[in-house]
């Protein structure tokens, strides 16, 4: 038996950490696809040899439970039959893949003949192929007119490239760019290895396996702990998504079953409404982080990202259902899900934990402008981050974040700036400020929501669209207020006025068309009317509460305070 | 006859301390510490000098007029902003476009904490003003500027009674007329008023790093301006005619003037100095690449120097606010003698990054402080002396560390005293090497070719623990270590960063603008560097391009020879561009022939200023003496390689002043450092009076200092 040493657990969790940073830097710096390198839509991490998260470096929340079940896949599929030097590619949504452009590299770590864990790593690819470059088709109904589908297989075998393989796999997928940014995955996972290595050879391979399991232990302990805090009981919250892209005025319910027992919680989402006949459909994985992430800000932020972690976390999200589609189906939105599952286990926390839950974050609306830039006669593709960010919700003891945008990334993904926006495409920013009164109000206030105005340049754009919370507002907390609409809308040279649906494509838009969009702000928390003083006064003198709703809302009369 | 004597003085004024270093033009050196004062720091500067002038046996007025060059780091930039005590600043931008200072391209650093809020912006949104102006994405006026709405504007500022004003506006790196007439305007209709135009600090695309970082200028340049306006005056006073510069943090020395002007570039001042120090005695020793470390009371400082020349970065921020002037690029993580060790709930040890400071500072000290930290374990591990701290001026109470750390550490952990000590040492230790790997591998270099040149007090007790998880073969305490920024000012040339923003494919670069915005670069340059009486042999140009490939985001800064943007020889750029992609990348896309694009043109104008004659003798030929004489005593101190302590020597730093070697285990003391040689470490004196420690592993046949090589 090892003697367990306590400081070397503390040694093992900061190395773990380190290591899969270290892949994250060497992502950021080597993939060449801005979702990539500038938004960091990708995840690394490390595993053990049985596929149990050692540690991972989540770059956006939505990517928090993304590659675990996809390594027990890779297990099951190829049980002995594992080599130092192999590495493994997949995608397959079928096969517990989150969203089909997010490409996952496994890479076998042996210790002499031993294998003893994984490296790994998954990136939001430019293209997969499928009928419409990038991977968003608001027509797709199947999952063949989105993506190639790349169930778990071999790139390299004992250290050698499989060419066939390779070819048949890029041979599906438009840019060239994807092959070196999976390339750059590859080298990710070779620097993770290599590390992980380093340190078994410090410390000898029984070393590392007590303490990493005393290591999940400990981690468990802490989750456990937290859950503990909250009240034994059955809890449930539903949220609402609108329209599949297909169906006007369709309407579907997220519903949330949460039982906490001891130190134990179940999420399950068993009683949501069925799958959907376009793409408005999650994934097992991608659904699972919704709920990672949406626990995750309701806990100590501090707890490592290991195993032990989602030990006491259960998921029950069947097959057939809108967060867990059945084969064939089409499934790129899944991610955009995020918020409706986030709302639907805040609201049903509430109750048990009031002051750890916040209330409704802003939904996701979101456009993508492609078309020709005039000055350079090329093609270029803007997604319009600049309009989409909305407030967050309030939660006890703190106002919302003005500005964050969506839950799935928590702040992580930002604006663009706005010279680098005007000088990459033909369009001119004409507006960008937070909207008055959008902040739910509440005792604590919701986060500000922003009004963004632009001037379409370059003729013949296509705008696509997607997302939600056009027709319905952020939920208010405990006497807390809601927000306002998210709203897209044109105005095209001739002075007519054209309102996108949530799923939409608009083709031939004309220069001069003015763009107009409001990401509404997040939900307050408690009775506005208890809200202090002092912050009102100053919301009113900051201009972003209206003297109007600080009479009406908050129930204080400016005119005589000033 | 009687030469005179004439001196060079560095001074550094730190949190609790300002440092001196004085050097003479016959190579003796003084170092002094005097307690800082924060209220106004110009007195504690005052009082150094006069306590300097007794060390030297002069009188006051002697001293004073001996005294050639005075070179100034100064933390006034950097308090103002982390304590918010800055000016009532408004800020006037372009109508729209209020609020991208708050907003911060609507970032959450900490994505998975709902109550992590956003940084209180410097101006506050009722003192954002907007103007109905516009200047489009090619540089052309699509809305002039209303004098009659600027008139409303100054009436409406009039009542704030604001003490600065930042200006802005949107796409102003391509005109910046608006700007001009603006500022203008407000300098004559508002007195006492300081007033900072975008164009005047970065006059470079990207609005947000623009807005942010003329907005800090604005904020600090009140504070800026009264305090050196009070130090001049002060000197002037005393009767000083010397020259008198300030460290900027780019890691140049700058005229009190530009400083007055851009006050935003002395937010670096202090810690700036110590990678130039270090690369300098890197060079001494032979060696172009070097880290520096500096491990303070809360924090630990880490810095690179490549090919001799400190990193240089326009990604700074100070806590949270954005300021993209170039400056030397140094990471802080929270780690420093005053980290709090604690156990978190799943019951492992954690060190900081909650710090003790100096109040009520680690429970040793006596001063109240509960929570046991990092100098508590040093303590308790027996590498610090309760007796000798700071040379004896203190005394640490050892009795009450470990009465501490037994309730709140060792007996939740279920371990001894001295395996808690240890714990925390060790797990302080990885969170310093885990913060230096991760930037070096972050600017594409690996730690393992560097030299670790280690300042500050607590370093040196914890530098072979971090080499040694690096594989960094050696580390050098200079013998200045506890004034190592003070030493650095002496060593910084004057430096003078200017930007434009040029945006345009490489195939369609125009020759005659190109060279126009350099030349245009250079005047300016030179006019200032003649103002501050360099001679034209005495300068040198050092351009800098922002290039990126086509479809990229981010640029990629590249020094190049001046020769090359002169002949206007693009194809030497290229290939040089090409390969640094590769290095830092690990690709380029030569072979696939993307067009690159420029998006910055840079000039670094440097004069280059007198150096002391030697900070300590370099001898090679003196052969190599027993250290015994100096033996001071023998104590039990934590042996990391055996995770076991044992009795070994301690020796008097101070009397080692020859060629001398000392064998690991073993302690060095000086007044102001302590050296921990671990049982792989062996120690040489004499090489430019610094201790050089290098593992034993690594140099089995001893060190020599003319292998100029790292590692086996």
């Amino acid at each position: 038996m090892v003697k367990i040493d306590k400081i070397l657990l503390s040694i093992f969790q900061r190395t773990f950490k380190s290591i899969t940073d270290e892949m994250s830097i060497s992502l950021t710096k080597t993939t060449r696809s801005p979702i990539l390198c500038e938004a960091k839509d990708f995840v690394t991490g490390l595993y053990d040899a049985k596929g149990n998260m050692l540690e991972q470096t989540e770059n956006l929340p939505i990517l928090s439970f993304s590659l675990g079940p996809v390594c027990r896949v890779i297990l099951d599929q190829y049980g002995e039959d594992i080599s130092p030097g192999d590495v493994i590619i997949h995608n397959d949504v079928f096969s517990m893949g989150n969203q089909n452009n997010d490409v996952a590299i496994f890479k076998p770590i042996f210790h002499e003949d031993t294998l003893i864990g994984w490296a790994a790593a998954k990136g939001h690819q430019a293209d997969i192929g499928g009928a419409v470059q990038g991977g968003y088709n608001p027509n797709a109904t199947e999952v063949w007119q989105e993506a190639i589908r790349i169930p778990a297989v071999k790139l390299y075998e004992k250290g050698k490239l499989r060419e066939d393989v390779w070819n048949l796999i890029f041979a599906n997928i438009r840019l060239t760019m994807v092959q070196e940014d999976i390339k750059a995955q590859i080298g990710a996972c070779t620097l993770g290895e290599r590390r992980l290595q380093t340190l078994v050879e410090k410390y000898s391979i029984e070393t590392f396996e007590a303490h990493k399991q005393e290591l999940f232990s400990a981690t468990e302990k802490m989750m456990c702990s937290e859950i503990a805090e909250i009240p034994n009981g059955v809890y449930h919250g539903e949220s609402m998504v609108f329209y599949d892209g297909k169906h006007k005025g369709s309407e579907f319910t997220v519903r949330a079953t949460v039982t906490v027992k001891d130190e134990a919680i179940t999420f399950d989402f068993s009683k949501s409404s069925e799958q959907t006949k376009g793409f408005v459909n999650g994934t097992y994985t991608s659904t699972c982080s919704a709920i990672t992430l949406s626990f995750l800000q309701m806990v100590n932020p501090n707890i490592p990202h290991n195993e032990g972690m989602i030990k006491p976390l259960t998921y029950i999200v069947p097959e057939g259902i809108i967060l867990n589609a059945s084969y064939p189906a089409a499934t790129t939105f899944g991610n955009h899900l995020c918020p409706q599952v986030a709302d639907s286990i805040a609201i049903a926390l509430s109750e048990a934990i009031p002051d750890k839950v916040t209330a409704g974050w802003n939904h996701l609306l979101c456009s993508l402008f492609t078309g020709n830039h005039p000055k350079t006669n090329e093609k270029y593709v803007d997604i319009c981050f600049l309009g989409l960010k909305g407030g967050s919700g309030a939660l006890k003891n703190s106002d919302g974040y003005d500005h964050i945008g969506m839950i799935d990334a928590s702040g992580g993904i930002l604006d663009q700036d706005y010279e680098m926006f005007e000088q990459q495409s033909p369009h001119m920013l004409l507006y960008h400020e937070y909207l008055q009164d959008s902040g739910g109000p509440g005792k604590w206030r919701g986060g500000l929501g922003v009004k963004t105005k632009i001037k379409l340049g370059g003729d013949d754009t296509t705008m696509v669209v997607f997302g939600d919370g056009d027709v319905k507002t952020p939920y208010g907390l405990f006497g807390g207020k809601t927000s306002v609409l998210n709203k897209i809308s044109l105005t095209l040279p001739d002075g007519s006025e054209k309102i996108p649906m949530s799923k939409d494509m608009i083709e031939g838009i004309p220069s001069g068309t003015i763009y107009d969009q409001i990401a509404g702000g997040g939900g307050g928390y408690g009775i506005p009317i208890e809200r202090e003083k002092d912050s009102i006064l100053k919301d009113v003198k900051n201009e972003v509460v209206s003297k109007n709703q600080a009479k009406e809302v908050y129930g204080i009369n400016i005119e005589d305070n000033t | 006859m009687m030469t005179k004597v004439k001196y060079k003085l560095g001074v550094d004024i730190g949190g609790t301390f300002t440092d001196f270093f004085l050097v003479s033009n016959t190579g003796e050196s003084v170092m002094h510490k005097t307690l800082s004062t924060p209220e106004d720091s110009s007195i504690g500067f005052i009082t150094g000098l006069k306590e300097l002038a007794e060390k030297c046996s002069l009188s006051d007025d002697e001293f004073i007029q001996s005294i050639d060059t005075i070179v100034h780091g100064t933390t006034v930039a950097t308090n103002t902003l982390l304590t918010l005590q800055g000016a009532k600043t408004a800020l006037i931008t372009t109508k729209g476009l209020r609020d991208a200072l708050e907003m911060r391209r609507g970032i959450r650093e900490e994505q998975y904490n709902n109550h992590y809020q956003n940084v209180t912006p410097l101006v506050p949104r009722s003192l954002r003003f907007t103007l109905d102006e516009r200047i489009d994405s090619d540089g052309n006026v699509v809305t002039s500027i209303n004098v009659d709405e600027l008139e409303l504007l100054v009436e409406k500022i009039n009542t704030e009674n604001v003490e600065s004003i930042a200006i802005c506006f949107m796409n102003s790196y391509l005109n910046n007329t608006h700007e001009k007439q603006v500022a203008i305007y407000l300098r004559k209709h508002l007195e006492n008023v300081f007033i900072t135009a975008s164009c005047e600090v970065l006059p470079s695309i990207r609005f947000y790093e623009r807005v942010s970082t003329t907005v800090v200028n604005a904020y600090i340049g009140v504070d800026v301006d009264s305090y050196i306006a009070s130090l001049q005056e002060k000197l002037k006073k005393l009767n000083f005619k010397g020259g008198f510069s300030i460290m900027q943090s780019n890691g140049g020395v700058v005229s009190p003037e530009v400083v007055r002007k851009i006050p935003a570039v002395t937010v670096l001042s202090g810690p700036a100095a110590a990678p130039i120090a270090g690369a300098y005695y890197a060079k001494m020793l032979g060696y172009d690449n070097c880290i520096t470390m500096d491990m303070g009371g809360t924090s630990f400082d880490a810095s690179m120097v490549v090919d001799g020349q400190c990193i240089t970065s326009t990604d700074g921020d100070i806590n949270r606010y954005r300021i993209a002037l170039p400056s030397l690029d140094i990471i802080t993580i929270g780690a420093g003698g005053g980290s709090i060790g604690w156990v978190d709930s799943g019951g492992l040890l954690q060190m900081g990054p909650k710090s003790a400071g100096s109040l009520p500072g680690p429970v040793c000290y006596n001063r109240d402080g509960k929570e046991p930290a990092c100098t508590d374990a040093d303590l308790i591990l027996g590498y610090l002396d309760p007796n000798f701290f700071a040379g004896g001026k203190y005394t640490l109470n050892k009795d009450k560390a470990l009465d501490q750390l037994n309730k709140t550490l060792a007996t939740p952990l279920n371990l001894t005293d001295i395996e808690t000590a240890a714990g925390m040492y060790r797990v302080i230790n990885m969170n310093m090497a885990q913060g230096v790997r991760q930037v070096s591998v972050e600017r594409g270099y690996d730690p393992r070719e560097f030299l670790m040149i280690v300042a500050g007090g607590a370093g040196p007790i914890h530098a072979g623990e971090i080499c040694r998880e690096l594989e960094i073969p050696m580390f050098v305490v200079p013998n200045a270590a506890p004034i190592f920024c003070a030493t650095g000012m002496l060593l910084g040339d004057l430096k003078h960063d200017y930007v434009r923003s040029y945006i345009k494919r490489f195939s369609q670069i125009d020759k005659k603008t190109f060279l126009a915005l350099y030349d245009d670069m250079i005047q300016e340059s030179m006019d200032t560097l003649s103002s501050e009486g360099i001679e034209k042999e005495n300068t040198q140009l050092v351009p800098t391009l922002d290039l990126r490939y086509v479809g990229q985001y981010h640029e990629v800064p590249l020094q190049v020879d001046m020769d090359n943007v002169s002949s206007f020889d693009l194809d030497v750029i290229k290939n040089a561009f090409h390969k640094e992609h590769n290095r830092q990348f690990g690709y380029s896309l030569k072979e696939e022939g993307t067009e690159l694009e420029i998006i910055n043109v840079h000039l670094r104008a440097i004069g280059i200023t007198e150096k002391p004659n030697s900070f300590a003798k370099m001898d090679d030929a003196e052969p190599v003496k027993n250290p015994d004489f100096a033996l001071k005593s023998k104590r039990i101190a934590y042996i990391p390689e055996l995770d076991d302590v044992q009795e070994i020597s301690v020796f008097d730093g101070d009397l080692l002043t020859g060629k001398y070697s000392i064998e690991g285990p073993a302690i060095i003391e000086q007044i102001n450092t302590t050296i921990f040689l671990g049982k792989t470490y062996d120690c040489d004196t004499g090489v430019g009076g610094s201790f050089i420690v290098y593992n034993r592993d690594h140099y089995p046949n001893g060190f020599d200092i003319n292998q100029k090589k790292l590692g086996k």
